[in-house]
């Protein structure tokens, strides 16, 4: 009698050991949280170091005689509104602002990479040194919001997984956590259509 | 008959439709060369002699300097972007130094006719994008057009050695010693450890005790504990303590009730944590051939400049 009381009691605090190991995760969901707000923060640190290059790019081009207005006035409009958006901890665990952000920012990136293409055109402000090395910090502050959005798309796709499988969901709804958002392609429509290329008469604008 | 048929009509199909999915997975991306060297050159542009002058450039900066520089000669990154395919090889590769992260990637597609100087994090003020723009315009492009890409690259490193020992780095190690190679310390967790030692020594103590007797049940746990300490911390003292106090755990308290385990299992998990930080695997990995090796420490963040000739 008092063996298998034993045995019972030793088998009991087995399972409330390996549930206490791995089972519930709730360490991992601490873990990945901050990881995840981390990734988010580099990811608005970088698109802050562009909203902050915007207004010398922007000087500089303004310089040159006869820009094209309507490209100019398109930065400095897309910028603002991508400023003009608060940005929370919160902003991740609501989907809806996630893609207000992501939109703006888009925006932005459209915007300015119709003014890079659009400068092509003026060779002063190409041989221009001032406008060479915003152009080269740009095209590095763009290279490193995708490294930075890349590092937090991976770490919320760990996050999502472990909300979502099995044994360590239960800890997620117990807790209510739920899956954050993440970045997506914003012209998924345009990019599925393969390019048209035409090397007809007609020169096109680049 | 006919059901036979249809299945195999539908595995037919299946075949046909992954088949092609599977080659286009695979042709991706352009994979990333093991890290053999601070020169490697996979288009076969640089001589021999060129090569060695190279990799012994780099190696005395890295001597003397300790920051891991290199140099990387690829065909092409289609269907990436050069500074995709740049940082992805960075972040695979981690040159730099384990604990400072210093680590610059100089990238050449030829047939693409670009390059790339990629710079980790920790050297992203000694190198900043502008200064990595002005390396690539006058020292590597000039150079490239003529078709000189030994002297373009040497040229590249001289101005890098030059921005990197104007940084205030800490020194290397010591004289004539690469650096160590990438020892996992993280891939074991301690803590975990410590606490699957807990658990087990308070389950399996009674349970060996009821099942062997108390005496045979203890000596078992105890040089059970031993042997796992020992095979995941390699230091003998600490798995000798740990067995002794898994044997001494079984024997004196393995037919008490589980408050009293408790309260003395803390104590037992508590030494085995302490001991396990001081155990490790450093110097596993360290001898490798004396060659060079990464150091693991590179984190690229997507700085530096690209360019084209």
């Amino acid at each position: 009698m008092m063996m298998t009381m034993r045995r019972f009691l030793a088998l009991g605090t087995l399972l409330l050991a390996t549930l206490a190991l791995g089972g519930c995760g709730y360490n991992d969901f601490q873990r990945l949280d901050e990881q995840t707000k981390a990734a988010w923060s580099e990811v608005l640190n970088q698109y802050q170091r562009r909203a902050d290059l915007v207004p010398n790019i922007v000087a500089t081009v303004k310089g040159e005689a006869n820009f094209e207005q309507e490209t100019l006035t398109r930065v400095v409009e897309a910028r603002a509104k991508a400023t003009a958006i608060q940005v929370t901890p919160e902003t991740l665990n609501n989907p809806e602002a996630f893609n207000k952000f992501q939109q703006a920012q888009g925006e932005l990136s459209g915007a300015l990479s119709r003014l890079m293409v659009v400068s092509e055109r003026y060779p002063t402000l190409q041989a221009n040194q001032g406008f060479r090395d915003l152009r080269v910090t740009l095209e590095g502050t763009e290279n490193r919001i995708t490294v930075a959005r890349n590092r937090y798309i991976q770490t919320v796709q760990d996050y999502n997984v472990l909300a979502r499988s099995f044994p360590t969901n239960l800890t997620a709804m117990a807790f209510s956590y739920t899956p954050k958002p993440s970045f997506t392609v914003a012209n998924e429509a345009q990019i599925s259509v393969p390019p048209t290329v035409d090397f007809g008469a007609s020169k096109a604008k680049p | 008959m006919p059901l036979a048929r249809i299945r195999r009509a539908l595995i037919a199909i299946l075949f046909i439709a992954i088949t092609p999915f599977c080659a286009w997975t695979q042709g991706t991306l352009q994979p990333i060369p093991p890290l053999s060297g601070h020169v490697i050159d996979q288009t076969g542009t640089l001589s021999t002699a060129d090569t060695q002058a190279l990799e012994s450039q780099l190696a005395a900066l890295e001597q003397t300097r300790g920051a891991q520089v290199v140099v990387l000669m690829v065909a092409s990154t289609a269907p990436e972007d050069i500074a995709a395919y740049a940082n992805r090889v960075g972040n695979q590769w981690k040159i730099g130094r384990r604990d400072v992260g210093d680590g610059v990637l100089v990238l050449v597609a030829k047939n693409d006719r670009k390059m790339r100087i990629e710079v980790a994090k920790a050297l992203e003020g000694a190198i900043p994008d502008i200064a990595a723009a002005r390396i690539i315009d006058s020292a590597m492009k000039p150079r490239f057009q003529q078709n000189d890409y030994a002297g373009g690259l040497s040229a590249a490193a001289t101005q890098l050695a030059a921005r990197i020992g104007a940084e205030a780095l800490p020194p290397p190690p010591e004289a004539g010693h690469t650096p160590q190679g990438i020892n996992d310390h993280s891939f074991f967790d301690w803590t975990d450890f410590a606490i699957f030692l807990f658990f087990g020594v308070m389950v399996a103590g009674p349970l060996a005790r009821s099942i062997f007797g108390s005496a045979l049940g203890g000596l078992l746990v105890g040089g059970g504990v031993g042997v796992l300490a020992f095979v995941f911390t390699a230091s003998l003292l600490l798995s000798i303590g740990a067995g002794v106090i898994a044997l001494l755990y079984t024997w004196i308290f393995g037919g008490s009730s589980a408050p009293v385990a408790l309260g003395q299992g803390g104590g037992t998990s508590g030494s085995w944590g302490h001991g396990g930080s001081g155990g490790g695997y450093s110097g596993s990995s360290s001898s490798d051939s004396g060659g060079f090796s990464s150091g693991g420490g590179g984190d690229f963040g997507g700085g530096g400049a690209s360019g084209d000739w």
